[in-house]
């Protein structure tokens, strides 16, 4: 038992030595950046002939080349994404995750790499709904705990009928449920269903206009002041391909389209 | 840590609990019955048969249930077969512990010796009393701890239904956990949760394994005699 | 629905996968085996304190799912400043918990073997441990071996799991494939094919082994 305690109290002390270092200096003397993410959220990454491929890859190697450090992703189911980045398993989350205040409390987010405002994709051959307020009355999901699903709740207050809200915990088996009509519709940010609406024309298609709060898509490092300079040199890296236009090439070859983003984090209202 | 970000979703957390021993107990009682079927039919069918139900035990046994629920879920609606969550939870759970029991049962049966059974059709009882009474008794003594062994697998592969959104208890405590960024939490309460469930399991196992073995080392219990009071009202 | 030649170009990165489950699995198995060898004998104990500590073990490890074990041991150990590379972290998870598992098959083993057998090696010289390795082990092993090719099979298939500690195993290769290019039932069935061909060759090896025994014993 003395052992024990002896063995928790060493680790405490080692744990607030840890917490004291600078994650930016760790990256650098490493000449790794490590990037916790997860291969199946077209178009920021996915598997392409096996290979990963997709926005995040692209921006990370731009930044990476600023910083004069490799990029090593690793790939994890979502749930365990942000508990490994608190674990220290990497410095930061790719995602990207919609900035929200609740968010904003527990990490720092770098400046937005994306527009990620709320949208509804259905079936190709569903003609009964043109606007999103056609739900009135169906079956609609969302992602679990997701910025989305907020969004979508939210929305469907507004509407004369009440909608069944189903809550998946892997926003692939919604998608899945869609094609298998227990869906009438699924709610995720606009990049994500474009891509997949364009990769499956005769399956699904997104309906517009979009809905909720104005929102944004960024990455994360730990909270606290230890990522702060690795959050800042991300940014001052970020900041120079918003003003020489990579990012927006970049937005236009994986996302579709170039948007305009702010050069801080703003979260949803 | 902060545990008041649990007793503010008791509600919820509770009923995940329950979902989570309902279907762990449907899963099992299906997955036995089913189980017991197979074993049975596999010792007394023809050669055809035995080969088409060993190809399904095979095939079952090889691959996580994680896959195969996944193909009944969402493989179904393309063959017409459009289950509700619930409804394929249960019978995939049944589907993939049938498999599993009805070899622990196959087990059960081939060890007892020969001899006793042909022993038994000479004392002239019907099959299915050698079945119900010189079988099932012996073996169970040899496999409960191999059945209760399993049931607490099969326990454990209830987390899988959160995939397919049955609101169970690792589907709520993971929302919790996402929600509240209280993932240390969660986490300490799925590990509480389902060790109460298997604990219970394995006491129930325990009991199970004592009462089973005085039936055999008793024999056949004798008649109990009536004592006078009994007998008087 | 199905792209074979998708499905022929992706085959390289399952194969990778199916080997990520393939090797960590056997660590698991083998380091499993000892620790269950361990705890059996603990539980067989004739020390009450050993034995309760052999049930303990057993309950706990038995009693909380693989993957909350895994992830206690990849994010809350670094907590405690115990920080394990992530293979360390998935092969522990397996070990522990299959050793568990193939504790109570082999205990059930031991306890069909005649008192009788152990007094006799005794009675010839053997010690303690020639008596477990040389007679009570090969038996109980040959008694219980549909039991424990179901653990075994079990524990490949428990090790899908191991993809929440960032390892790529064949059902993540699967699922992020499916994922990236919708075809979903393509690739569930070919990750269920190629854990048949593992899992199925098992079985018939086991299935030999179990008719030899038998023939021995004839």
């Amino acid at each position: 038992m003395k052992m024990m305690m002896a063995v928790g109290v060493l680790a405490m002390l080692s744990a607030s030595v840890m917490a004291q270092a600078d994650t930016l200096d760790d990256v650098k003397e490493r000449g790794v950046l490590r990037v916790g993410t997860e291969m199946q959220f077209a178009p920021f990454d996915y598997l392409e002939n096996g290979q990963q491929s997709g926005f995040n890859k692209a921006v990370f190697e731009e930044v990476g080349k600023a910083l004069g450090v490799e990029v090593g992703f690793v790939d994890l189911p979502w749930a365990s994404v942000l508990p490994g980045l608190e674990a220290d398993k990497y410095d930061m989350v790719a995602g990207p995750l919609i900035i929200t205040q609740e968010r904003m409390e527990r990490y720092r987010f770098t400046a937005p790499v994306a527009e990620s405002s709320v949208a509804l994709l259905t079936r190709a051959s569903d003609d009964s709904i043109h606007a999103p307020s056609d739900i009135a009355g169906k079956v609609a999901g969302g992602g679990k705990a997701s910025a989305q699903l907020a969004a979508l709740e939210s929305y469907v207050e507004t509407l004369d009928e009440p909608v069944e809200i189903r809550e998946y915990v892997d926003n692939n088996q919604a998608y899945a449920d869609l094609a298998a009509r227990r869906l009438d519709a699924v709610a995720n940010s606009l990049p994500n269903i474009a891509y997949i609406a364009k990769q499956r024309p005769s399956l699904f298609k997104v309906v517009t206009p979009s809905f909720g709060p104005q929102s944004w898509f960024a990455y994360i490092g730990r909270g606290g002041d230890e990522s702060a300079s690795l959050i800042d040199a991300f940014n001052a890296a970020l900041a120079e391909m918003r003003e020489d236009g990579r990012l927006a090439q970049l937005q236009e070859t994986w996302i579709g389209q170039a948007m305009d983003v702010p050069d801080h984090p703003v979260p949803a209202e | 840590m902060d545990f008041s970000v649990l007793t503010e979703h008791a509600g919820e957390i509770g009923s995940g609990f329950l979902m989570t021993l309902w279907t762990w107990i449907g899963g099992v009682a299906l997955a036995l019955a089913a189980g017991l079927v197979i074993a049975v039919i596999q010792l007394s069918a023809g050669p055809w048969i035995r080969g088409a139900l060993r190809c399904y035990i095979e095939v079952i046994r090889a691959t996580p249930f994680l896959v195969q629920l996944f193909l009944l879920y969402y493989g179904g609606p393309s063959f017409g077969l459009s289950l509700s969550p619930m409804a394929a939870g249960l019978i995939g759970l049944g589907l993939y512990g049938s498999v599993y029991f009805a070899e622990i049962f196959r087990t059960g049966f081939t060890s007892i010796p020969q001899g006793q059974i042909e022993a038994a059709q000479m004392l002239g009882l019907t099959s299915r009393q050698i079945v119900c009474r010189v079988q099932i008794p012996q073996m169970l003594v040899l496999i409960l701890p191999a059945l209760v062994n399993f049931t607490t697998i099969l326990g454990k592969e209830t987390p899988v239904l959160s995939i397919i959104t049955v609101p169970e208890l690792t589907f709520v405590l993971t929302g919790v956990g996402a929600e509240t960024f209280a993932y240390v939490e969660t986490l300490l309460a799925l590990c509480v949760g389902y060790f109460i469930l298997a604990e219970l399991c394995s006491r129930l196992g325990q009991w199970l394994e004592r009462r089973a073995s005085l039936y055999l080392t008793q024999g056949v219990r004798t008649p109990r005699t009536l004592k006078p009071q009994e007998t008087a009202a | 629905m199905f792209d074979p030649g998708l499905l022929i170009q992706s085959l390289p990165l399952l194969l990778a996968g199916l080997w990520n489950t393939v090797w960590l699995s056997a660590g698991g198995l083998l380091a499993g085996f000892v620790i269950g060898v361990g705890v059996c004998s603990l539980k067989l104990s004739e020390r009450t304190v050993l034995r309760r500590l052999g049930g303990a073990y057993v309950s706990v490890f038995r009693g909380i799912p693989l993957l909350i074990q895994l992830l206690f041991i990849y994010y809350l150990l670094p907590r405690l400043g115990l920080d394990v590379p992530a293979w360390v972290a998935a092969m522990a998870g397996l070990a522990l918990c299959c050793g568990a598992y193939l504790s109570e098959i082999l205990r059930g083993g031991f306890l069909t073997l005649p008192p009788g057998q152990v007094e006799a090696a005794r009675l010839l010289g053997l010690g303690g441990r020639d008596i477990l390795v040389r007679i009570k082990l090969p038996q109980a092993l040959r008694a219980t071996l549909p039991a424990l090719l179901n653990e075994v099979i079990l524990l490949i298939k428990a090790s899908s799991l191991i993809s929440a500690v960032g390892l790529a195993e064949l059902t993540r290769t699967a699922q992020n494939l499916a994922a990236s290019t919708f075809l979903q039932l393509q690739f569930y069935l070919a990750a269920a094919v190629l854990y048949c061909v593992v899992n199925i060759s098992l079985a018939l090896l086991a299935g030999r082994l179990e008719r030899r025994f038998e023939a021995g014993r004839a």
